[in-house]
Order: structure tokens, then sequence, then C-alpha cells
């Protein structure tokens, strides 16, 4: 098929959320309006090793969901097609009218397999420990741990025929996967695509690996729940998420044609990259890729009603988000809400871009704009509307904004608009 | 004892007919596995009797029966003509 002469317009018309907040888009939704964290000591076999520990974990009576054949995958895998079968389900995908080979699925996941990946190394040294033969293996391993396990299960779950791709650039991964989706159904490449981000690496060998970076929240002794505290004084820094969000992008002549909901028109999207420094953020890359986002949606600064920003609570990044936002929006930052939802439902990784582009999408449908919860002390250096504490409901959101910023540099900005 | 472990697996993993099983002179390709289905049934063995299976590939154009005695007799032979009990093992990878 060659690509369409006029571009299409794009809308999100299904959204799946299995996040640490709930097992629904409705629960995590409804949990993070409430300022709920689900932020906790870590398990025990990470706090035998790093007793400081904390995680943020998806509810295990989610597996209830998974048929017998599904057992199998690896754990990022089987969060990715429950998301994807709730938005799916929320879109009314059975009425598509598509040619199944126009149908994609691109995903963004940041460490692949990682409970695969882990599973298989322990069981390797524990048969050398054993004096058995390590390499006695289940024969699915290499495909369970592939990181474009969650796009082939999707895919082959619904026969989608169309492109899939995979995303991984650490913390920007789903957003990516969300903006290269919008593109490829603008410029015809496709009619509909699943985006889907996904993670699920609260094992101890990649905490272990985590905590060495230094840039892990200490637990609060109050009040573990609100250790993670973006923008705040006393920040430390993340919380490790798992989970998966799914959007459902399409054209909106297929959305019109189907009567679906459409949750906004996406309409911009900026990816950039720092090129200076492998962990540490720079305002500089981040600012280039929030104006290509704006260029794009035609949308000017003061038309954002409601960003919800990256911020990770580390001690260099909320500085230096907070300046970049104040240099993309002048003035209109001193009116414009900007929340990091992290503080509850931890840092996603390679699910964290399609689930925060998912809360913003729901803010402007719902009008309630969630808080940045724990934000007792706000760092003067970061001086915004940080929307503390509390949600806010009842506001006329026109137009939304979500941000991720990577290791490794590459910066992500996606802007969504009601759609007209 | 091992045609039962073998039995069941197949029967629960792949959802095959358990009177399959009753077909005289049953073959391996009777149970309708493909390439990657054959290797996991095998895998399923390997696991509890800590031996690897050498060039699976051959089993397929075996009788199942066939196949069930060319794995004992492998097992046998690496445990000094013994069959030891199945080791249960923790997280298949």
């Amino acid at each position: 098929m060659s690509a369409a002469s006029t571009v299409q317009r794009v809308v999100v018309t299904g959204i799946g959320l299995l996040s640490p907040l709930g097992l629904t888009r409705s629960a995590s939704f409804e949990h993070l309006l409430g300022g709920d964290s689900a932020i906790r000591p870590a398990g025990p076999e990470i706090t035998r090793w790093l007793p400081h520990a904390l995680s943020a974990d998806v509810d295990p009576a989610f597996a209830q969901q998974l048929d017998r054949s599904e057992q199998g995958l690896d754990r990022a895998t089987q969060f990715a097609l429950l998301a994807s079968r709730e938005a799916l389900a929320d879109a009314r995908a059975a009425d598509w009218d598509l040619d199944r080979g126009r149908i994609g699925v691109f995903a963004g996941i940041g460490l692949g397999g990682a409970t695969t990946g882990e599973a298989l190394y322990t069981r390797m040294h524990e048969q050398v420990q054993a004096g058995r033969n390590p390499t006695v293996m289940h024969p699915l391993s290499v495909p369970r741990l592939m990181p474009n396990a969650a796009t082939a299960a999707i895919s082959m779950a619904h026969q989608f025929r169309g492109p899939t791709h995979t995303y991984s650039v650490a913390c920007s991964s789903s957003a990516m996967a969300i903006g290269e989706a919008y593109r490829s159904i603008r410029h015809g490449y496709a009619d509909a695509i699943v985006a889907v981000g996904a993670e699920a690496m609260n094992v101890p060998g990649v905490f272990m690996a985590w905590n060495a970076l230094r840039v892990m929240a200490k637990p609060r002794p109050d009040n573990p729940a609100a250790s993670c505290r973006p923008f705040d004084k006393d920040r430390s820094g993340f919380v490790l998420g798992e989970g998966a969000a799914a959007l459902v992008l399409e054209t909106a002549a297929s959305a019109l044609r189907r009567g679906a909901t459409i949750y906004g028109e996406i309409c911009g999207y900026g990816s950039s990259s720092d090129a200076q420094h492998l962990t540490l953020p720079s305002s500089e890359g981040q600012y280039r890729a929030i104006r290509m986002a704006l260029e794009e949606s035609g949308i000017a600064p003061a038309g954002i009603h409601y960003l919800n920003a990256h911020g990770t609570a580390t001690e260099a990044g909320d500085v230096v988000e907070s300046e970049t936002i104040r240099q993309v929006f002048g003035d209109h930052a001193d009116r414009l809400p900007v929340s990091s939802t992290k503080s509850q439902h931890g840092h996603l990784i390679g699910a964290a871009g399609a689930t925060e582009l998912a809360i913003s999408l729901l803010a402007m449908q719902s009008g309630s704009i969630p808080p940045t919860a724990f934000l007792d002390s706000p760092d003067p250096r970061c001086a915004l509307d940080h929307v503390p504490r509390q949600a806010r409901h009842g506001q006329s959101l026109q137009a939304v904004m979500s941000n991720s910023f990577a290791f490794g540099g590459s910066n992500v900005s996606l802007i969504a608009r009601r759609y007209a | 004892m091992l045609r039962q472990i073998i039995k069941d697996f197949v029967i629960q993993q792949f959802n095959v007919d358990p009177s399959v099983f009753d077909q005289p002179g049953l073959t391996v390709a009777d149970l309708g596995l493909d390439s990657l289905g054959v290797v996991e049934m095998l895998f399923e063995v390997e696991d509890l009797y800590g031996f690897q299976v050498e060039d699976p590939a051959r089993y397929s154009s075996m009788r199942f029966d066939e196949m069930v005695a060319d794995m004992e007799a492998t097992i046998r032979a690496a445990n000094n003509g013994q069959l030891p009990e199945p080791a249960s093992l923790q997280g298949k990878a």
C-alpha cells in the first residue's frame, strides 16, 4: 500500500491501563485522582539484599485474567496483552471495517523480558550449584524474553497484520511508540495502531543495578508510600513501577464511521537528543523536543492546559525540567497546571510514556487534573503550578502535553487536543 | 511412569484429546505438535530428569512408545542403568 498523499488526522479511541494503582483504566485513574500511592516496600526477595528498596507493583490478581496458554509469557508481555485487550474493547475494535494488514502494534519497553531473563540466569546458576546440567532450559526462553514479545503476542491474539515495531528508549520508549504510531497513521502507512508501553523489572538483579545508579528514592520512615516526591525539597529520587498502558490510535475517518468515542486527537510529536550526558538531563534538548511538538500542533504555548511532567523526583531532573517549562511557556508557566504522577504510580520506565499520555487524555476527557502527590515543601528552584497534593476538578482542557526525558538523552514530547 | 508424565503434559499444555493415547501404533506426529511443540514436550522430561535430548528432530518420525523407550534408555544410560526419581525443579525459565 502506498502512502496517502493527504495527511490523516489521528485520534485515540481506546485506553487500557494495568498499573500499580489498579487493574483497569477507571480504577487506576480513580486512585490517581484520590491521591493514593501504590508505592510500598519491595518484596522480600529484593529487600533481603536492599532493605530500603521500594517498588510499585501490580496487584497479583491480574493473573486471573490470563489464559492458560499465556501463563508462560514474560510478565511485561502479560501486562501488555491485558492492557491492549482493555483498550481494544474500549475502542470497540471488534466493529472495525479495516484491512487487517493496515492495523499495527507499536510497543515501548525499556529492558525487555527482564523477569524471564532474571529467572533464566538464576536457574542457570542454581543448576550449576546443584551439580545439574545448566543447559537444560525452557525452549521458549528466547521468544519470551525478546523485547518484541509484546507486539508478537498482541498481533497474534488479534490478527493484526500491519507493522509491528518495538521502541526501546528507556523512559521515553512508549512515548516514542505513540509518536511513531501517530506519524505512521498520519502519513498513510497504517489505519490503526495499538500503541502500548509495558515494563516488569521488579526483580532482585535489576533492582541491584538500579540501586547502584543512586537514583532510587529513600523511604520515608513515617510513610513509605509518600517516598517519591517530585518537585519537593525533600525529594530523593524515584521508585520503580511495573505495568502497561495501551492506546488505540486510528484515523479520525475510521473513528467517525464507527461512531467511536474519541478521547482526543494526537497533534504534536517532538523527538530530540541531548547528546550531553548518559543520565543527566539537558534543558536545551528537552526544549527542542517540546518546541517541535508545539510547532507541529500549531498550538501556542498558552493553548496547553495541562502538562504531565516527566518529574522523576531526582535532584537534578526536576530543576532542569522546571527550567525548560519556564523557557517554553514563559508567563503562561504561572498558570499552567503541571503534575508528576510518578509520585503515585512510580516510574514505569518503558510503560511511563503511554501511561502518562493516557492519564493526560483521561484528564482532558474528565476535566479532572491529577495532583503531584506529597508536595509539601516545593523546591523554590522548581517554581510552577504543580497541582500540589489535591486533584483539581471541573477543568476545561482543550489541549494537553506529556513529556518523557530518557537516559541516553532521548526526549519525547506529545500533544493531544480535543477533537473537533 | 515416563509415558504418563509426557501424556499428562501434552494433554494439559496442548489440549490433545486423551483418547488419542489409546490408539494402537500412535506416532509422535499423531499428537499434532509442530516442531516447537515437540521441543516443549521434550523439555518437560529434560527438566524433570536433568538430561538433554540429542537431536530431538528424529523423534518426530517415531512412534510415541518408541520415543518414550528411547528417552528412558538415555536417562538410564546416564544414571547407572537406573531411572531416578524426577527432580521437581523451581522456576523453569
